[in-house]
């Protein structure tokens, strides 16, 4: 599983996303809030004439157990993506590198935190450095039956 | 007529284009069920559709494919690459008429039965199962070119106008990005001027882009007409179609998508469902089917049904033939429930027709319908009631529908309702309004009317927001029908929004009916009114209380100012009247509105009430399902003041600005810096006709009920003229009533007025004041004249 990655940050732990997933990353600000949701769904954007659900990934991820940051005015970065047909941007806390890693994707080892444990799928290692490789449709299913436990 | 012609030969070609690659597969396997399914459906579409075009030789060619196909579905013939290409040379006749059709010339020569006696051969050879037939080859056509019509119409691929309206979008956020900055910048009124000129042409190129999406229903329903009668008439059916709703607009695709569904559904209900007239007389219904289709918005769906009051799914035969279909075993069978039963029609394959008739049959319809439904996100659902008929729904999603929607306030966020969903906006100050909480929840009375009420900070889980002003509430309609009252903390403008849909989880909140992009371009939500009420687990009651609990805040208004409804008038004026004036504002059918010109009348429930008398009956907006209605009374006459639509309720000051009394108006007065006339309520009362509320309390008494000539023609001339008609002497008459009598009977003791009638031309002496009855205008004077002094008294 070799490719292009975007290396990124999600709740101070490195993640890497392979590219084919994402079409853009957009620093958005102005989201309109959305009520009455589970508080990681960050509010609503317009990329251009395209709205955007935002999702805070780190709020997903530590399910609810801290408070979710406000992005409503000050905005945030945003890896934009597409997802049956409906167009999501998932928040993260920062961007470092798109590179391509020929080496494998490495099984987990050691004991990861429960709450990365659906969506992190393996480790690959950029400059010796090791990263979960997640998958954004894992974190959009995640919030799917998340509200339906909810 | 041309229109559904060309559209069958668009969609016709359309099919045959798809299919080209089904076509190579089926050939290099024979046997994929998938692919003959779909070729089949093609078969069957293109028999239904011109069945009603009167395109036999199409009916001809497709009806023998479907049979032949429909055999190797059931799996008594193989497909044999003899029969195969039998079938798609049959397949590439349809072409080759389509395109004739299309340009307008003469059908192509070619023995069509030849083809389909081909098909037959090796549709025979290959059930009987003999490998080696010989393929039939197609027959050459010769390519030619056609002259080209006049192309009045083009088909264009969705995707293509989505971008458009994409980029439409964009260049609106981009003007108002750019018009921002001009007001901030330096004012230059050249500048200004050319900006203005572009931004009309971008709203222009938005409203056009949009309309290429949106269809009325009607187009929908356009050929629901003469399927209807085509078919009643080749049945030998009777049937009374009633079309409803053809205003909704839907996406131009979700027409396109639901035109087929809804064909097949209406054949079904004519042809398994309506009974022919004598099983209808066995059955004791009326002769004459009913047959309904309607279509109306209901939060982010449309729902299109048809009724129908035949005789409804024979449950046990269905289960009968799933079961010897062996689609599933008896046992399983009889664990499901009735709903469950009845929704196995909608299995593929399976039909409950007893034959097999050109109409529709095989049980084609009902898995392509849900197919398709489904394929663009709807449902369908029956409501199935055995010896009583059949109700269809189809429930499609108002994806990019564009509404028009109310853009309201509330905990500090925009949100937006579907205009159509509210009924009506008052403010929380008006008198006609009293809100209790009781118990943590609310109750508000409004005009005698209960209704649940929440307030949406409450739904939303938000802080209400403290500002100046009252608060708004708004009549919402629910699907429970019944009305509750949303509280906002103020409702800001009318906007026309595309809807896109939202996420699933946002929409899992329930609230929410999907999302939008106001030209501001900050995203903003879109209520689903009857998931508020859901979420809200309100009671959803509203019910009239005894008058005299809300009137106390009434009219006590202080002596300077009163409360005034502002309304728009059918010919567009502004207006404001007096609201104690109105005692309720109701949206009233339009087919209730009747009546000549000048005594516009509307039933409301069994009574006849009088319209304002300068609303002409041309104003009324025919086309509109509903039209909004003030009904105005004071102790004695009652009215009915059909309008445009209601604004909103002001503090009106008593005092007019200009008085200037011309028709219905006293004059003007200014209100939020604009003019505003002013109706004034004696006018409006006193140019009303009531007699019909008067004489409604004349009786007229006559006292030879047997006299033919008094029952047939007498009373329907006195009752034409306002009378209450009564038999016989054995009422004792008041002195207000009318008594007509023959020549010879004699006057009751308390008869006020006394009209004679005599079968004699001539009066028989000098003190007979009796009427000949066929001195017509006598008569009618004489009954006139006392209905004048009537009216007078």
């Amino acid at each position: 599983m070799s490719g292009l990655y975007l290396f990124a940050r999600i709740g101070e732990t490195s993640v890497a996303i392979r590219t084919d997933e994402v079409e853009g990353v957009v620093r958005l600000r102005d989201l309109s809030p959305v009520p009455a949701v589970p508080g990681y769904v960050a509010g609503l954007a317009a990329l251009r004439s395209r709205v955007l659900t935002m999702i805070d990934a780190a709020a997903l991820i530590r399910g609810g157990k801290a408070e979710p940051r406000d992005y409503s005015e000050k905005g945030g970065l945003a890896v934009v993506c597409q997802l049956s047909g409906h167009s999501y941007g998932i928040m993260v806390e920062g961007v470092e590198d798109i590179q391509t890693v020929e080496t494998p994707v490495l099984p987990v080892c050691g004991r990861v935190d429960d709450v990365w444990q659906p969506y992190v799928q393996g480790v690959i290692e950029l400059d010796g450095k090791a990263c979960f490789v997640v998958s954004l449709a894992a974190f959009l299913d995640g919030c799917v039956s998340a509200s339906i436990a909810a | 007529m041309d229109e559904l012609l060309s559209e069958f030969v668009a969609e016709t070609k359309e099919s045959l284009e798809a299919l080209a690659s089904v076509v190579v597969a089926l050939e290099a396997d024979p046997s994929d069920r998938k692919l003959l399914d779909e070729l089949f459906r093609f078969f069957h579409t293109v028999k239904g559709s011109c069945g009603f075009l009167n395109l036999p030789r199409f009916e001809r060619l497709s009806h023998a494919a479907e049979d032949v196909l429909s055999d190797i579905r059931a799996g008594t013939a193989t497909p044999d690459p003899a029969t195969i290409s039998a079938v798609l040379s049959v397949m590439d006749r349809i072409a080759e008429l389509c395109a004739a059709v299309e340009t307008g010339e003469a059908l192509p020569d070619g023995n069509d039965e030849q083809l389909i006696q081909s098909l037959r051969n090796s549709h025979e050879r290959a059930q009987t199962a003999s490998p080696d037939a010989a393929p039939v080859a197609a027959p050459a056509v010769e390519g030619q070119i056609r002259p080209t019509s006049v192309a009045r119409t083009i088909r264009l691929p969705l995707a293509l106008i989505d971008q458009l309206m994409n980029g439409v979008s964009d260049m609106v956020l981009s003007r108002n990005e750019l018009a921002r900055r001009l007001r901030e910048s330096d004012a230059n009124p050249e500048l200004e001027t050319s900006f203005d000129r572009l931004s009309g042409c971008i709203a222009d190129m938005r409203d056009m882009i949009s309309k290429t999406r949106m269809q009325r229903v009607d187009r929908l329903f356009m050929a629901i007409p003469r399927v209807v009668r085509d078919l009643s008439r080749d049945l030998g059916k009777s049937i009374d179609l009633t079309i409803d709703g053809g205003e909704v607009e839907m996406d131009r695709e979700m027409v396109e998508m639901v035109i087929d569904p809804l064909t097949h559904i209406v054949r079904n209900s004519i042809d398994h469902g309506l009974e022919t007239p004598t099983e209808r007389l066995r059955a004791g219904k009326p002769v004459t089917g009913q047959l309904r289709i309607s279509a109306h918005q209901s939060g982010s769906h449309i729902v299109i049904e048809v009724a129908d009051d035949g005789r409804g799914i024979a449950i046990e035969s269905v289960v009968a033939k799933v079961v010897a279909s062996g689609i599933m075993s008896s046992q399983e069978a009889s664990q499901l429930s009735e709903q469950a039963k009845a929704d196995l029609v909608f299995m593929p394959g399976l039909s409950t027709a007893q034959t097999v008739t050109s109409v529709s049959g095989r049980g084609v319809g009902m898995d392509v319908v849900r197919a398709n439904i489904e394929r663009i996100g709807g449902a369908v659902s029956l409501t199935n009631e055995p010896g009583k008929g059949l109700v269809v729904s189809m429930r499609v999603p108002l994806t990019l529908t564009i509404i028009s929607g109310l853009i309201l306030k509330a905990g500090g966020l925009s949100f937006a309702i579907p205009r159509a969903a509210v009924v009506e906006i008052l403010h929380d100050n008006n008198p006609t309004v009293s809100v209790t909480r009781l118990g943590g929840g609310l109750t508000a009375t409004i005009r005698n009317m209960r209704y649940s009420m929440i307030d949406l900070e409450e739904v939303i889980g938000l802080p209400k927001v403290e500002r100046p002003g009252p608060r708004s509430l708004m009549i919402v309609r629910s699907t429970t029908g019944k009305p509750y009252i949303l509280g906002v903390s103020h409702v800001e403008n009318n906007e026309e929004l595309v809807i896109r849909p939202a996420a699933p989880v946002v929409m899992a909140a329930g609230i929410y009916a999907g999302m939008t992009l106001p030209d501001n371009g900050h995203p903003m939500l879109l209520l689903d009114a009857s998931g508020i009420a859901r979420a809200a687990e309100l009671p959803l009651i509203s019910e009239l209380v005894d008058p005299g609990d809300g009137d106390e805040a009434g009219d006590k208004a202080c002596p300077d100012t009163y409360s005034g409804l502002r309304f728009t008038e059918l010919t567009g004026e502004e207006r404001v009247i007096r609201l104690s004036l109105v005692e309720r504002v109701e949206d009233i059918p339009a087919d209730c509105f009747g009546g000549p010109d000048d005594r516009l009348h509307v039933r409301i429930g069994e009574r006849l009430v009088s319209c304002v008398s300068h609303v002409n009956r041309a104003d009324l907006p025919m086309s509109s399902k509903e039209i909004t209605c003030l009904r105005i009374r004071d102790d004695i006459r009652e009215l009915c003041y059909p309008v445009h639509s209601v604004l909103d309720i002001s503090e009106v000051p008593a005092k007019l600005d200009m008085v200037s009394s011309r028709g219905v108006t006293a004059g003007l007065v200014l209100l939020d810096e604009r003019q505003i006339e002013v109706v004034d309520g004696l006018a409006v009362l006193a140019g009303g006709s009531d007699r019909d509320n008067q004489a409604r309390a004349a009786r007229c008494i006559i006292a030879d009920a047997d006299d033919l000539w008094n029952r047939e023609i007498l009373a329907p001339l006195l009752a034409q003229a306002g009378y209450q008609v009564i038999w016989g002497t054995d009422t004792a008459p008041e002195p207000d009533d009318v008594v007509i009598l023959g020549s010879c009977e004699a006057v009751p003791v308390a008869a006020g007025e006394v009209v004679r009638i005599r079968r004699e031309a001539e009066p028989q002496g000098p003190d007979d004041m009796s009427v000949y009855r066929y001195d017509r205008h006598a008569l009618l004077e004489k009954i006139f004249t006392l209905g004048e002094r009537r009216s007078v008294a």
